[in-house]
């Protein structure tokens, strides 16, 4: 089955499996970072990463980026220069209060299915577009579930690989690890992760703490809302946006104190006392947010800055997070 | 009073201007001496070069009483709206209503350049999280907070989507702060796909028709809020008589940048040129004053292009600029190392090209709003960049990085690469902070190689016509 890769968390997989392709969120290489740009400065790690593993990969059939920030939209101009892969732009508004700006989310679904089916895609009908919903629903549940029996980093982990493989990953997630008892429960907030992110998982843990809520976007905040049946059997495509374009908060949004309510409710649930908050240098959307978020919140919260290439970031993180942890211990 | 036209220091501008009110030059109510601002802060001047015509005098100090302007209509109560970042599009709207005025809280990021540093803007970013990884537009947060500058407007208006991420960012935090802001989506414009309506755009980029009733649908929004802002209803006389204005300010623009940008001898500088076509995006506040600025600087670049005259060296090599420059001075650099600019890419260009007049209002100006070249492609960027390249013959290109600038990291080498593609003239990047003093040495040195390069190249033509 042709794959198709992404990595924004607004590009619905399912849409893509709909059309009978496999969708493919890409999770990508710090190690690529370096590589591609004589000039670095400026351009944010994540991107740069993406940049290079588009032009590199040889196994997708196609390549789709959205204008949820400024980078990715200019680095879909860089892709389709640079590399012979198909390539699409999805216009992701940032406004979401009026119809029109939903509207226009829906209208930028089908036209990337004109899209899927010019890369040998088969335009969906409801019935299996309903079909691959539930099936997507039902393993989403099933991730969320499994949170409660696995190490952070596991959890952390097999929401990606469900963004990577999608329902044909292997769900085995009883894996039960033995859980430390005490540990400082945090939060961690931010943009996405690449591969070597999760070594934070460990380090918090080793450090005496446990992140109990992930807010990155390649965590739980990155996945939709449930599918309602009802709405699902009766507008699919609806339902689609409802879940992704509705549900999805992130930095980005104009205004977005929907992310704060989400955080806030996220939060008080699950008894968070600390929050780390993860962001790339140069990625404005999230540094931003950083003073606003402590000015918000009244637990603590520990900045990690990385550029995503530099072997002493790990052993500052390190440190960092080992003092942040002592402070809450 | 000496028509010689060159530019001269602030201190020679007093002196000139004692002799221009001994012969009686008309002074517009906002005139006087130009050394007056620095008094409000306004240090860069001291060390600015400028135009020496009366028309230039007009225009800097124009563009140097806007905040007055602004507090004089807060005080006879008229409407000020804050429009952000969509450069030229909202103005045209709010400037049809009698009691608002219009302006960009943007421009403060040249207030730490106007005032070299003086006015702690950035520490007060830097304080709220908005530190120097961010654009110089972050200076308009600490505007918000000091009141120093600007009155806060009735209502901010900003478009997203679209915009560069640092602004989008900015304006957020501005939100959070408790600022109320209308957003409205700009969408990415892009290529119309098979079986879509194309509407051709200005400038000459293409669109697909329902992008640009998407558009016209947040245009629709901004028109109802500045209407119950203004409590008067903005009906399509109205907007299309508002339209015919910024028209005539574009159409004076357009003529002075084609006279100068392709006379033999460059009849205006660069600074002065930057300025009159910043009028453009939000009329300095004042719209019928902007047509006067510009019709008095236009004929005096007429008269001393008709007379053969200019400020410049004949033999200036002829730059193309891309991007504003953070820090006004350098501007006065480029003309010191022997360049003058011919061709310039300020990110607003859809604030220069004339609006439809033939179409309904709205749809005229959604056509304009997506024409904004930060709405397009880098592609598109360049193919626009290169039509103007062409138009006036530059021989070498400048893009001119804003630190921190989201946009500005990943374009630059692919407008730079379509260019050289195109036409084979060299391309220099470089990086303008708000005040360049300390590495001006390094910034000189890299425009007096691309200069030299441009005369080198005119040499090597020049022995290969004699040879043929």
């Amino acid at each position: 089955m042709k794959v198709i890769t992404y990595t924004c968390p607004y590009v619905p997989a399912e849409w893509i499996a709909a059309h009978g392709l496999s969708p493919s969120r890409l999770l990508l290489d710090h190690v690529d970072s370096a590589s591609m740009f004589i000039r670095t400065e400026g351009v944010c790690p994540f991107v740069r990463s993406f940049i290079s593993e588009v032009v590199k990969n040889k196994n997708a059939a196609g390549i789709i980026t959205t204008t949820v920030c400024d980078q990715m939209r200019r680095a879909f101009d860089i892709i389709v220069r640079k590399c012979e892969l198909p390539a699409f732009l999805m216009n992701v508004p940032n406004t979401w209060q009026n119809p029109e700006s939903q509207q226009l989310y829906i209208d930028e679904l089908k036209r990337l299915s004109l899209f899927l089916v010019s890369l040998g895609g088969k335009l969906p009908q409801n019935d299996v577009l309903i079909k691959i919903m539930f099936k997507y629903d039902s393993a989403r549940k099933s991730i969320l579930a499994a949170g409660e029996y696995l190490s952070s980093r596991q959890y952390a982990e097999a929401i990606a690989a469900f963004g990577q493989n999608g329902t044909d990953q292997n769900t085995d997630l009883a894996i039960s690890t033995k859980r430390q008892a005490n540990c400082v429960p945090l939060a961690i907030i931010g943009g996405p992760f690449m591969k070597q992110d999760f070594a934070l998982f460990d380090m918090i843990e080793q450090s005496g703490g446990r992140i109990v809520l992930d807010a990155t976007e390649t965590g739980e905040r990155g996945m939709c809302t449930r599918f309602n049946s009802h709405r699902l059997h009766e507008d699919p495509i609806m339902e689609l946006a409802s879940a992704y374009f509705g549900g999805i908060q992130d930095a980005s949004r104009r205004p977005n104190q929907e992310l704060y309510k989400w955080l806030q409710r996220e939060i008080v649930t699950r008894d968070v006392q600390g929050i780390i908050f993860h962001r790339y240098v140069w990625c404005d959307m999230w540094h931003a947010e950083l003073r606003h978020l402590k000015d918000w919140t009244d637990l603590p919260v520990l900045d990690i800055d990385t550029t995503g290439d530099n072997e002493t970031d790990e052993y500052r993180t390190e440190n960092r997070i080992h003092a942040f942890l002592e402070m809450l211990q | 009073v000496s028509d010689i036209p060159k530019q001269i220091t602030l201190e020679e501008w007093d002196m000139r201007y004692k002799q221009l009110e001994k012969a009686d030059a008309y002074q517009p109510a906002y005139g006087g001496l130009l050394s007056r601002h620095v008094k409000d802060g306004d240090q860069r001047l001291l060390n600015l070069r400028f135009d020496n015509s009366s028309a230039a005098l007009r225009l800097w100090n124009f563009l140097l009483t806007e905040e007055d302007r602004l507090h004089e209509a807060r005080s006879v109560s008229r409407k000020i709206v804050g429009t952000m970042k969509d450069l030229g599009t909202v103005p045209v709207m709010a400037y049809c209503f009698e009691n608002v005025v219009a302006f960009y809280p943007d421009g403060a990021w040249w207030i730490p350049c106007i005032m070299e540093l003086g006015a702690g803007l950035l520490e007060i970013a830097d304080s709220l999280g908005i530190d120097e990884s961010f654009c110089p537009v972050r200076a308009m947060l600490g505007a918000f907070v000091t009141e120093a500058h600007f009155p806060i407007p009735d209502l901010l208006i900003c478009s997203v989507g679209a915009t560069c991420d640092d602004f989008s960012a900015i304006a957020q935090r501005l939100n959070s702060l408790g600022h109320f802001i209308f957003w409205w989506e700009i969408p990415h414009r892009r290529n119309p796909e098979p079986g879509e309506t194309i509407v051709n755009l200005p400038g000459g980029f293409l669109a697909p028709k329902g992008q640009v009733e998407f558009v016209k649908s947040q245009l629709e929004r901004i028109k109802t809020a500045l209407e119950e802002l203004a409590g008067e209803k903005l009906n399509e006389q109205k907007l299309s008589t508002g339209i015919q204005e910024a028209n005539h300010v574009r159409r004076l623009l357009n003529e002075l940048r084609y006279l100068t940008f392709t006379a033999k001898q460059c009849p205006l500088p660069a600074l002065e040129m930057l300025i009159a076509e910043m009028l453009a995006i939000h009329f300095c506040s004042d719209r019928q004053e902007t047509i006067n600025v510009l019709k008095e600087l236009l004929e005096e670049v007429k008269s001393r292009v008709h007379a053969g005259k200019g400020v410049l060296n004949a033999d200036a090599a002829r730059i193309f600029w891309i991007n504003p420059v953070a820090d006004l001075q350098v501007m006065n650099l480029l003309e010191d190392c022997g360049g003058r600019i011919c061709g310039t890419e300020y990110l607003f260009t859809h604030a220069l090209d004339e609006i439809s007049e033939d179409l309904p209002s709205l749809e005229a100006l959604a056509q304009m709003a997506l024409a904004d070249p930060m709405a397009g492609s880098s592609v598109d960027r360049a193919q626009r960049i290169c039509t103007d390249i062409n138009r006036f013959g530059s021989e070498a290109v400048i893009i001119s990085r804003i630190p921190g600038a989201s946009h500005c990291a990943l374009e630059g080498r692919t407008i730079a690469e379509i260019v050289q593609e195109r036409f084979g003239i060299p391309v220099l990047e470089i990086e303008v902070p708000p005040v360049t003093d300390s590495m001006r040495p390094t910034v000189r040195t890299r425009l007096e190689a691309l200069i030299e390069t441009v005369k080198a190249q005119r040499n090597k033509e020049k022995i290969k016509r004699r040879k043929e």
